[in-house]
């Protein structure tokens, strides 16, 4: 009875082995195997012979690499080869996942490269991995927001190749010591600009002359609409001269204070020019609202140290705030007008502020009542001194 | 008029009898006769020749009197107020300092009153060292001295968690870690208080609160009085560059000079209060350490000895040194073996100088640590 049992159980045990070992490509190439095994692919029903064909079942090499085996050694055929699946609707719709983006690769510098035959351009296992294919989200794939500009600067930031395609090789560098590099990197928002927020992302290629605006514009909608509202959009096209780039720069963007916008219209107008002037305009009302709310927050600070309500205060400096950052959306009107009416309700709420905290922490009559005080006791000192010295006078 | 009510009472009362309580905290150092009525017995005691006591270096004495009674008046009108739970211990704060007429007033000369009286208590115990006033017969007025420094510490650590923010939870946290290094009595505390597991929780507070307002209070008047009892039996320190003033006026002039003393402590306080008041700091967060929060000032000392001593001695041991060091300076009259005169009082005053410093140079360490 118990030998029969043994026997079963041994039978199923060498029947679950043989269904396990249905796909045998891993005894030989257990790097590849243990890769793909972490990949999104893995667990979708893609197995090894989808891509590479042959016999899957086989540990024999000449019957497992038979048939339609394809080694997939030549970089051209990659592009083609994932579009097999990532362009078919019918595999991708539940995934939710475009199928366009074989075309759109296609029309970029990167596709047209690969079909010109130059092997060197991107194709999509250089960005996305070969086997350990990862969701973008995913913070160890390449394309992860953090790790962008690594995964394109392997390629763009190599001056031998940069010098050959005739492409700069500084702008990654560029890129990370600019606002939305150094904002990835500190561990702000994944939403900061990345490469492929300005170049596109299959379709990479960079903008257009004269599309900067609307580049910049997708994230920086009221800005733009501010730009497009003032002279500058219209000259500047006229001119010839970059956009957004002529004050904040291409790659290395850089957020402008409001003191450097005097010496930005300067560098284009002369210093002695009315634009010049204006800049300076511009430039006080916006520090003078940024001085009154600093003054504010201070005087509130001090405030709740001493228990006065101040959550009324908070509120209305952050309105104040909210009208000081449209005011620097609107210089990209270059008029005061338009800036002058939201830091004049910037500064009067900073100014009322202030007012009411001054009126609540007032100390001067603490220290009016202190001052009474010590002549309240320095009138008793005396009066008990003279009545000790009438003391000693009568009975000492 | 007052004549003859005092005299009506006098039938029913023995006024000398509570009168000689008065005199229990520091008022009146002479002995009564209280078989007698009140005026005749004061007549009688004036007739004695009796030192000057509202005079340096015996005023300090008169100056902790002064200030617990300021403090248990303070605190009992902040009591009328305070909320002692965690959640709205915080904001019943905000309500005195904001909305009640002079809170603010009364919270900081609760505070001020309570550093005073600290430094006071040490000023008082470093006199005792330099002249030596522990030696028999006065052990026990060295004893009840150090103990009141103790037991005002306690009051002080437990009133300064009462407000529940952010620097008062902190300091606090800081300081039950100290008291926790202590082995025996560190454990017991915490224990007690139920800040082992380094959180103010509500029933810590108000534990702690029961402490501040209730027992510590009650045993440091009753410390007090043992003080000021065991004066009166044998007599005050007089040194010798001090010749006994006699007198019939000279309660009449103590009592002058106690009103002075007081008009003086009142205006200190006063402009303490109004000219560096405590701030209000938001309310604490026990799961936000803010940066650069120490134990309380008199807690430095322990505080830079521990942190000097990680990793040199095992916890266990540097607490026991701490408790070691304690116990020591309580049981100072019984251990000081130097002979009496001028030798036996330079020895005493080079250890007592070296302790002192070595006192100062922890604290300045504990300060830049924390």
């Amino acid at each position: 009875m118990r030998r029969a049992a043994t026997g079963l159980a041994l039978a199923l045990l060498a029947a679950a082995t043989a269904v396990a070992q249905g796909e045998q490509c891993g005894v030989c190439h257990p790097q590849s195997r243990v890769a793909f095994d972490g990949s999104i692919h893995q667990g979708e029903g893609v197995a090894c012979s989808d891509c590479h064909g042959g016999d899957p079942a086989s540990r024999e090499l000449r019957r497992a690499h038979g048939g339609d085996f394809r080694a997939l050694d030549d970089r051209l055929q990659i592009p083609a080869l994932c579009a097999e699946c990532h362009a078919d609707l019918e595999r991708m719709r539940p995934y939710n996942l475009p199928v366009d983006q074989y075309a759109v690769y296609l029309t970029s510098q990167h596709g047209r490269a690969i079909g010109r035959g130059e092997r060197r351009a991107a194709i999509c296992s250089d960005c996305h991995g070969a086997h350990a294919v990862l969701r973008p989200s995913d913070t160890d794939s390449p394309v992860h927001p953090r790790r962008l500009a690594d995964t394109c600067g392997s390629c763009h930031a190599d001056p031998e190749l940069a010098a050959e395609f005739g492409l700069d090789p500084r702008v990654v560098e560029e890129y990370r010591s600019g606002v939305h590099g150094q904002s990835l990197a500190e561990g702000g928002t994944t939403a900061a600009a990345g490469c492929t927020s300005c170049h596109g992302v299959h379709g990479a290629a960079p903008p257009g002359f004269g599309d900067v605006d609307k580049v910049c514009g997708g994230c920086h909608v009221q800005e733009r609409r501010a730009y497009l509202d003032g002279p500058h959009h219209a000259a500047m096209r006229d001119a010839g001269l970059p956009e957004c780039a002529s004050c904040h720069e291409h790659h290395a963007t850089r957020r402008l204070a409001p003191d450097a916008i005097e010496a930005m219209c300067s560098d284009c107008h002369g210093a002695e020019s009315e634009q010049a002037r204006e800049g300076e305009r511009i430039e006080v009302v916006l520090r003078t609202a940024a001085d009154e709310i600093a003054a504010a927050e201070r005087l509130t600070t001090q405030a709740a140290r001493t228990a006065v309500h101040v959550e009324d205060y908070l509120s209305r400096l952050e309105e104040a705030r909210t009208y000081l950052t449209e005011g620097l959306t609107l210089v990209h009107t270059v008029r005061l007008a338009s800036v002058e009416e939201m830091t004049r309700r910037a500064r009067s709420i900073g100014e009322e502020v202030q007012h009411e905290i001054y009126q609540k922490i007032d100390r001067r009559p603490a220290h009016i009542g202190l001052v009474l005080f010590w002549f309240y006791l320095v009138m008793t000192v005396l009066v008990i001194t003279v009545y000790k010295r009438r003391l000693r006078a009568s009975g000492g | 008029m007052a004549r003859r009510a005092l005299d009506w009472l006098s039938e029913r009362l023995n006024l000398t009898e509570i009168f000689s309580l008065l005199t229990s905290y520091g008022l009146f150092y002479s002995e009564l006769d209280t078989r007698k009525p009140l005026r005749e017995a004061l007549a009688e005691a004036a007739e004695r020749p009796a030192p000057s006591y509202a005079r340096w270096p015996r005023v300090l004495g008169m100056i902790v009197v002064v200030l617990i009674g300021i403090e248990i008046v303070t605190g009992s009108l902040l009591a009328l107020y305070y909320l002692p739970t965690p959640e709205a211990a915080h904001a019943s704060l905000g309500t005195i300092l904001r909305d009640v007429q002079f809170g603010w007033l009364v919270h900081q000369i609760h505070f001020w009153g309570a550093q005073l009286l600290l430094a006071v208590l040490i000023v008082r115990l470093l006199r005792f060292l330099a002249q030596r006033v522990y030696r028999a017969p006065r052990e026990l007025v060295w004893v009840f001295a150090v103990l009141l420094l103790l037991v005002c510490f306690h009051l002080d650590l437990t009133g300064r968690a009462l407000p529940m923010t952010e620097g008062a939870y902190w300091t606090s946290i800081r300081a039950l870690e100290i008291v926790g290094a202590v082995p025996i009595y560190g454990s017991l505390a915490l224990f007690l208080l139920g800040g082992a597991e380094a959180l103010i929780s509500d029933l810590t507070l108000i534990r702690f609160y029961t402490l501040h307002v209730a027992l510590l209070p009650i045993l440091a008047v009753v410390l007090i009085y043992l003080h000021f009892s065991t004066v009166r039996r044998v007599g005050l320190f007089e040194t010798r560059d001090e010749p006994e003033v006699a007198g019939r006026l000279q309660f009449r002039f103590h009592v002058a000079n106690i009103a002075i003393l007081l008009a003086f402590l009142m205006g200190a306080l006063a402009s303490l209060a109004v000219l560096v008041p405590l701030p209000f700091l938001g309310p604490a967060d026990p799961y936000a350490t803010p940066p650069g929060v120490g134990p309380p000032w008199y807690l430095l000392a322990c505080f830079g000895f521990l942190e000097l001593t990680t990793g040199m001695l095992p916890p266990w041991l540097a607490g026991g040194l701490l408790f070691l060091g304690f116990t020591a300076f309580i049981l100072l009259p019984f251990l000081d073996r130097t002979r009496p005169g001028a030798a036996g009082r330079r020895l005493m005053l080079a250890g007592a100088a070296a302790a002192l410093v070595i006192w100062l140079g922890l604290t300045l360490y504990g300060a830049r640590v924390a």
